[in-house]
């Protein structure tokens, strides 16, 4: 099997662009919501979102592009014949709408998920290896950086460039408000017992991953490594998670059987999925005692959509980005706006000061509807 | 393969074929040859995905018309692979993706990789088309793409034993327009 291993990365928030960015933000515990001026938000029932400013979305296509080039030339990394390229994404739902508004020059073709894979492996020279697009929703990214993953340590493939992307817009955020699912208050509060649900932010993020031996031979300088990855179903509703955690602990046991750490005691922090709504918070905790055990009490978890908002598809690769600056800076991002404990939340959440720590390892995690989850987990190099 | 009209209905599953078309294709494979969930994934492959209920959700937001809660449900592909796994008791990974060309051998390719996981033993791949939208009319005009004429998916239950090779790489809508070669 061969090792795999990140060697750049490239990523836009509500914060700006780039690392210093998300160190500022979310690392410094600062909330990025505000009322968006995206569309006419009077028909809601919250107008906050975490988003760039601007008034108007940047085509998806244009945003994942420009992280593609930061990571890309971060990594110094060159396409090979069969690099694979790999987007988590739904399509540009913003297009979507202008679409149907009818206005002139729209390109239908930006509302397909694939075409935005195919437009990002021709912008890096990669139209000739495997192209897809993962529209698995809130674990779209992190599936495609799983699939990575098992396409490098396979010899299939020795590069991947992953990447994920959600912009604010009308028709998703129409859709959050009428299941009832965000905050009203413009907080987002993972793991308190006042949180009243999650908020959409911007998120896009790009990461290259190579085998370790092609990065040595062409002299590249690995960031961390991916050692452990999986994925696992609650079997259980459509839409709600199972109360136990079951099938995010089943694929958080996938990925440290892989790493070798069956019981997670390699471990030193949790990036978890923490949307502050009513079940995913009391789930994923009980989630995270099956897979620890007694040693779930001394595990820092934290959840960074308390100031990025919940950037959907987009999600799994960016919160891989933030624990690798975890990994590489040696801070753990804190769980902002943290307010009172809920007795069924009862885990080490970082409350809302970031806290220096010596990271090794730590685990990334990711849920959506129907149960399905992801867990990846990344040691420093 | 099944068309939109052979397929059986699912509950809370109305506005779109899309959903009752994977379940329908799911639920015949699955009951035909029942194995073990925990060592089961699924994998859907769509180019365009569920138009059905994407563009009847943005018609309803431009005509200004209160977002469906259903609609917000079924936003994504995973609602129904949450039925599916939940009546089938399948608790291995769930997977949406999308591809422009080629779509059935992404599929047979990515359930390669998913095998090399000790872990697991079987994959049920469903490819899923809707015939569309004005919408898929212009992008597949866009792209130069044939658009699907009918509603239609096609599953096929894989094991370990099946090699990409075994399987003949076939594209799915060949499988789907009848004897493969």
């Amino acid at each position: 099997m061969s090792e795999v291993v990140v060697t750049g990365f490239g990523v836009r928030t509500a914060f700006g662009r780039g690392a210093d960015a998300l160190r500022r933000g979310v690392f410094g515990g600062v909330p990025a919501f505000a009322p968006t001026t995206r569309f006419d938000t009077g028909p809601y029932r919250t107008p906050f979102a975490a988003t760039t400013g601007t008034d108007k979305p940047d085509l998806m296509r244009d945003v994942l592009g420009e992280c593609t080039d930061e990571a890309v030339e971060m990594a110094g990394f060159t396409a090979r014949d069969d690099t694979a390229v790999l987007v988590g994404t739904s399509g540009d739902f913003a297009v979507l709408t202008r679409f149907w508004r009818g206005e002139a020059g729209v390109e239908a073709a930006d509302t397909v998920p694939a075409w935005q894979a195919d437009l990002l492996a021709a912008r890096i020279g990669a139209s000739s290896g495997r192209r897809l697009a993962f529209t698995n929703a809130c674990v779209a990214s992190a599936a495609a950086i799983i699939h990575a993953c098992g396409l490098i340590a396979s010899g299939r493939v020795s590069s991947a460039v992953c990447a994920g992307a959600y912009l604010v817009e009308e028709e998703v955020f129409a859709k959050f408000d009428s299941g009832r699912a965000m905050s009203r208050d413009g907080f987002v509060r993972p793991f308190s017992a006042d949180r009243g649900g999650m908020l959409l932010g911007d998120g896009v993020a790009t990461v290259v991953l190579e085998s370790a031996e092609a990065v040595r031979r062409r002299g590249g300088r690995p960031l961390a490594a991916v050692v452990g990855w999986g994925a696992g179903s609650d079997a259980y509703h459509v839409s709600r998670p199972h109360p136990d955690g079951a099938g995010l602990a089943a694929a958080a046991g996938r990925a440290l059987r892989r790493a070798d750490d069956p019981d997670g005691l390699r471990i030193d922090y949790v990036n978890a999925h923490g949307t502050a709504t009513k079940f995913n918070d009391p789930a994923e905790t009980r989630g995270l005692r099956r897979v620890f055990g007694t040693r779930a009490d001394q595990v820092p978890v934290s959840s960074t959509k308390s100031t990025t908002g919940h950037m959907l598809e987009a999600a799994g690769v960016v919160e891989f980005v933030i624990t690798l600056l975890a990994l590489t800076d040696g801070v753990l991002p804190p769980t902002a706006n943290f307010t009172e404990a809920d007795p069924d939340c009862d885990l080490d959440y970082v409350p809302n000061v970031a806290r220096d720590a010596d990271v090794r390892r730590a685990l990334n995690l990711n849920a959506a509807f129907g149960g399905v989850n992801t867990a990846l987990v990344l040691e420093r190099r | 393969m099944i068309t939109a009209n052979r397929a059986d209905p699912v509950p809370g599953f109305v506005e779109s074929s899309f959903n009752p078309l994977i379940h329908d294709v799911a639920r015949r494979c699955l009951t035909e040859r029942p194995g073990d969930g925990t060592r089961t994934a699924l994998l859907v492959g769509s180019t365009v995905g569920d138009s059905g209920t994407t563009d009847l959700a943005s018609r309803l937001l431009i005509g200004g018309q209160v977002s469906n809660p259903l609609l917000f449900m079924q936003a994504t592909a995973n609602a129904i692979l949450g039925y599916v796994s939940k009546e089938f008791g399948i608790t291995g990974p769930l997977i949406a993706m999308s591809a422009l060309t080629g779509l059935g051998s992404a599929l047979l390719d990515t359930a390669h990789v998913l095998l090399d996981d000790e872990e697991l033993d079987r994959v049920l791949l469903v490819g899923v088309e809707l015939a569309g939208s004005d919408r898929t009319a212009a992008f597949c005009r866009e792209l130069g793409l044939p658009q699907p004429t009918e509603d239609f998916a096609v599953a096929l239950l894989v094991d370990r034993d099946t090699s990409f090779e075994d399987s003949g790489g076939y594209d799915l809508r060949r499988l789907a327009e009848g004897p493969t070669p």
